[in-house]
């Protein structure tokens, strides 16, 4: 196996070009799970860790742009402000030691459906930056998921960053494990209230091939929603959108939860979720983890 | 008899092995480095059940490195099959009566098949990968209730230690006359131990002696056993064990990879080391079995317990009748003149299960508690007060008094610490946003290991010239602090300060002790070194006294050895302190380098004239989201009454682990069998939970002070497992205090609650 160690972007890059099969390894998380049970032995391992910008942040225009190699720690710690579910996720994945090593970058590696930042950058309308010897492109997160374990990225790409819009209004991040930490979601669910463009976002997760969104929930609420003066919805309408998302989620039974169960958890986070981000933004202070 | 004025025992010393552990100087028995070692591998079959067919080696054969490809074909046989008997009785103690690769046979999946030794671990996984393996599988039975019909009684049980069947008074006319009943069946998924370190054996051969580096709780057990099974001298095998990482029963017992390595050993020329995956764990050193447990009480209307019928069904081996003893502190729990209590089995594809922490307590009190909860209910009884209402003031089995009890005390200290009084006793009652909140109790019992047939529990003494002291045991640290508290045990016992003592353990060559299970390290290992410390004391005070020999310069010469008082190692006497010399003095006026005594003394057997059982009280409060079947457990408080605490701050580390590992027992843990595969279906820890950090709630421990004579000299009824009985059934009492909810199944599980919403 051969192990490449670019020191640059641009090296990076041309590596990928040069092995497309090549694994790329961050934080090695998933990576190193994987060499170690032989589910597969890759012809060469990519090194990024060494690539300084990928573990950089900043404002970006009206957004803020998250390296692909920034850890879940840093997130935690500096993100709360900007990207208040992701950083909720992040705050729930594994235990210190992974979150000080583990990225969003490596979870859309992986795009495993449990992955804990593919909710909140489904709700949020984030953007993934990708990158070849050929340019970049932006593809929205909510066209980056194609199948299991499948998505937008060619061989030959890079994940470079994400791109989060401007906050403007209450996020919540919600997850249900069997155990307190250290567990990888039964299933999860994230809804955004975007002021400015007055509109809803929602992603599951744990419940489908891939990272969802419930697209008829985000309709409903985006049109129900007293969008001027902030009313409380009624018991009915929350009680609709938490079946909406619950239809949107096409789950199967496995060790950590049966299919029903995973829509029935979905609706009881998706009433929950919302209630508290009405809540939040009736106070007018959107919240923050 | 001479007396000590330093007292170290009861102080909440640090553990001796901190340092050595938190720094990495700590030495497990697989990261011993020995030269020219190689590494052994397991290849496990894959079905539950038949023969296996062929074997290809060829392709793994031709790995680089690879030294041997053993298999049934030609691995030297066994020379005996030792019976199956429980480790603390000081003998041979195989896990189970079935050898791997004597034959073709598969009764269990993950059974060893064959084994691969080579250069490195990585050759020999790599190896172990291509050894072709067919079978003719055979069908099934891998969970009771594939087998429940096939269900028999089995005359012994538990290594033939216990009776399938125990009844006294009459218990038909004791329900017929009760005008009250619970009768309810509760359900236990098996349970693996997982200790954080998974067994190793490191087998050295010098001619037809052998020393083995084994991660046991008994090293004697491993002496004897491998020693049997290779039909060698037991004076040719020797164990060294310091550290273990956990054990919790899973190395209470000694499993076949043990032999298996000293086979391989000899077989290859070289050390071998063999090192259980976390997933083997899961199939190479037994398990909690899969069982079910019928329990109906028939009491009077004032709550009254008359009669207890408690029944049990279990899965065990195709080849052994075991099943953890879960009877028997029910049997003695309450003072019900009518019992009934019987075992029967069902034989599975499983390995033999084992001793697993609070082995039959643990279950048999989730039982019984379970069911007085939901009698108090039914009563309109407080709780504490049906417990209260039916306290044993003697043994109900043998009628003998208690050696001593304090379980009144227990409810009554834990219950205020807890704030039980203030609670409202309906059902669903309190809320707190969307969580219901609850709280319950649970009464705690395991026995102080005393029978007929024990072995003399053994240590040795050495003071030197210099003053310092070395105590010496064949015991091993698997994490108790056996080492801290042996450590105070010597220095007091000796009268010398505690950094002149050093406890020395880990090793077949020292004088035997029993193993660590049973809760009876401290109490065994404890009456042993106590017995060689006081007998050196009394040696060295008895020559300092003495008339008759040369020496008589001692300023305690001609003196009366019961007026002498020892302390900071010197000897004085007690009225005028200013008359004495220190056993440094004493030896070095004579020449003598050093002063040894043997110390052993005889456990209890069950000829005392008492009961002797610990006891103890639990409290949990739960916090249930009803809507998304979620517990959290908030707060637990245990008060226990274990005798002697010879190390206050190590005990309460062990009562603390234990009310975890019952709360662990309630909510997360339970190994589920896939019975179209016959194996287990979530065998790591990614699917195998145990509670994190983060579900760790407040535990609170609570030690209720008892005077205890009988159980052994310095009156330790030992806390490595009472801790966790009992905390289940608080646990699952609070749910149903929190929901109007009564889960009878373990672990309590999200689909349980749903149905509370
Ligand atoms: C004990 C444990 C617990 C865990 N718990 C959770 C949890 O609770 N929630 C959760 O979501 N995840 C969990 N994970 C999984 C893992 O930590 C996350 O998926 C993490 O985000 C992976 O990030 P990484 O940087 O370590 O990725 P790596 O392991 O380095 O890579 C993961 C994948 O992404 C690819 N990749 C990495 N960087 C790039 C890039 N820049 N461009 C293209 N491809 C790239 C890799 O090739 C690989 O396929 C857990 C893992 C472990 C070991």
């Amino acid at each position: 196996m051969e192990f490449l160690s670019p020191a640059t972007w641009e090296e990076a890059l041309a590596a990928k070009s040069a092995h497309p099969d090549a694994v790329p390894i961050m934080g090695g998380t998933d990576v190193m799970v994987e060499l170690n049970f032989d589910q597969h032995r890759p012809s060469a391992l990519l090194d990024l860790t060494r690539v300084a910008e990928l573990a950089e942040w900043g404002p970006d225009g009206s957004r803020v742009r998250l390296g692909a190699g920034v850890s879940y720690t840093t997130i935690i710690q500096r993100l709360g402000k900007h990207a208040p579910a992701l950083a909720q996720a992040a705050r729930t994945v594994a235990s210190p030691q992974i979150r000080n090593r583990g990225t969003v970058g490596g979870n859309l590696g992986g795009a495993s459906p449990a992955g804990d930042s593919h909710p909140p950058l489904l709700a949020a309308d984030a953007v993934i930056e990708l990158a070849s010897v050929h340019g970049v492109r932006h593809v929205a997160a909510r066209e980056f998921y194609l199948g299991p374990r499948r998505t937008a990225r060619r061989d030959d790409e890079l994940i470079a960053a994400v791109l989060l819009p401007e906050r403007a209004g209450p996020q919540h991040f919600c997850k249900i494990g069997t155990r307190n930490a250290m567990v990888i979601a039964v299933a999860s669910f994230c809804v955004t209230l975007d002021a400015a463009t007055r509109t809803a976002g929602t992603g599951i997760g744990s419940a489908g091939p891939t990272p969802l969104r419930a697209v008829a929930a985000e309709e409903f609420l985006t049109a129900e929603f007293d969008w001027q003066g902030a009313g409380p919805l009624s018991e009915a309408a929350v009680r609709h959108f938490g079946e909406l998302v619950a239809s949107a989620a096409r789950p199967i039974d496995d060790v950590r939860g049966s299919a029903d169960y995973r829509k029935h958890a979905l609706s009881v986070m998706a009433r929950r979720a919302l209630s508290w981000s009405v809540t939040d933004y009736r106070k007018g202070e959107a919240q923050c983890a | 008899m001479t007396a000590v004025t330093n007292q170290t025992i009861s102080q909440p010393l640090d553990r001796v092995d901190g340092p050595a552990k938190v720094t990495g100087r700590a030495r497990y028995s697989a990261e011993i480095p020995l030269p020219g070692t190689v590494h052994a591998v397991l290849v496990g079959a894959v079905v539950p059940s038949g023969r296996t067919n062929t074997i290809q080696t060829g392709e793994a054969e031709q790995v680089p490195g690879v030294l041997a490809v053993l298999t049934h074909a030609n691995l030297p046989k066994i020379a005996a099959q030792p019976r199956l008997f429980p480790s603390l009785f000081g003998h041979a103690a195989v896990g189970e009566t079935f050898f791997p690769m004597q034959d073709d046979v598969v009764h269990y999946a993950g059974q060893p098949v064959a084994m691969v030794v080579a250069d490195t671990l990585e050759r020999a996984q790599h190896a172990a990968g291509l050894v072709h393996v067919s079978y003719h599988t055979a069908p099934s039975t891998t969970t009771l209730e594939q087998g429940r019909d096939r269900a028999y009684e089995p005359g012994r049980i538990f290594g033939g230690l216990l009776p399938g069947r125990m009844e006294r008074g009459d218990p038909d006319s004791g329900l017929a006359k009760a005008p009250v009943h619970i009768d309810r069946t509760y359900r236990f998924a098996a349970n693996h131990h997982n200790p954080i370190e998974p067994s190793s054996t490191t087998a050295v051969w010098e001619d037809d002696r052998l020393t083995l580096y084994d991660s046991t709780q008994g090293i004697t057990a491993t002496r004897l056993t491998v020693a049997e099974l290779m039909g060698l001298p037991s004076s040719n095998v020797r164990v060294l064990t310091h550290y273990v990482g956990g054990g919790f029963g899973a190395k209470a017992m000694i499993w076949p990879h043990v032999a298996l390595t000293a086979i391989a050993a000899r077989y290859v020329g070289r050390p071998v080391k063999l090192a259980l995956t976390r997933e083997q764990m899961f199939s190479s050193c037994g398990h909690r079995e899969e069982q079910e447990q019928h329990a109906v009480l028939g009491a009077g209307n004032e709550g009254r317990v008359t009669t207890l019928r408690h029944h049990k069904l279990s899965a065990t081996s195709p080849f052994d009748d075991w099943a953890e003893p879960s009877l028997n502190v029910a049997a003695q729990a309450y003072s019900y003149p009518n019992y009934q209590g019987s075992y029967r089995l069902v034989r599975t594809n499983t390995m033999t299960p084992t001793f697993t922490r609070g082995p039959g307590e643990a279950s048999g009190m989730f039982a019984l508690e379970s069911a007085m909860d939901e009698l108090a209910y039914e009563l309109g009884l407080d709780p504490i007060e049906l417990r209260l209402r039916n306290h044993a003031d003697a043994d109900p089995l043998t009628g003998n008094p208690w050696s001593s009890k304090g379980l009144r005390e227990c409810y009554q200290r834990g219950a205020e610490r807890f704030g039980w009084r203030e609670r409202n006793p309906a059902a669903r009652s309190q809320r707190d946003g969307h969580w219901l909140i609850g709280s319950g109790t649970a009464t705690a019992g395991y026995p102080v290991p005393a029978f007929p047939g024990l072995q003399p529990q053994r240590a040795r003494a050495r003071l030197y010239a210099d003053g310092s002291a070395v105590l010496q045991a064949g015991t091993q640290e698997f994490g108790t602090g056996v080492a801290t508290a042996m450590t105070q045990v010597a220095a007091d016992g000796l009268g010398v300060p505690l950094d002149r003592v050093r406890f020395d353990y880990g090793d077949t060559e020292l004088p035997n002790t029993a193993p660590a299970v049973g809760s009876a390290g401290s109490g065994m290992v404890s009456s042993a070194v106590h017995s060689a410390a006081t007998s050196l004391r009394d040696q060295l005070v008895a020559q300092a006294v003495a008339q008759a020999v040369a020496d008589s310069e001692s300023p305690l010469h001609a003196a009366d050895p019961s007026t002498v008082v020892v302390g900071d190692g010197r000897m004085m006497l007690r009225d005028r302190p200013e008359t004495g010399e220190t056993y440094s003095e004493l030896l070095q006026r004579n020449g003598v380098e050093d002063a040894e005594a043997l110390g052993s003394w005889q456990p209890t057997g069950m000829d005392t004239g008492y009961a002797l059982t610990t006891f103890g009280a639990q409290f949990a409060e739960v916090a249930v989201d009803s809507d998304l079947g979620l517990v959290r457990v908030r707060r637990m408080v245990g008060a226990f009454a274990p005798g002697r605490v010879l190390n206050p701050k190590t005990a309460r580390s062990q009562l603390m682990g234990g009310m975890l590992w019952g709360m662990s027992q309630a909510l997360p843990e339970g190994t589920q069998m896939d019975s179209r595969m016959g194996r287990w279906a979530n065998a790591s820890l990614g699917e195998y939970l145990v509670p994190v950090n983060a579900d760790a709630p407040e535990v609170d421990v609570e030690f209720v002070e008892v005077r205890e004579d009988v159980a052994n000299p310095l009156g330790v009824k030992g806390v490595g497992e009472i801790g966790q009985i009992g905390a289940a059934a608080a646990i699952a009492n609070a749910v149903f205090h929190a929901t109007g909810h009564r889960v009878r199944e373990l672990p309590i599980r999200i689909e349980h609650l749903l149905r509370s919403a």
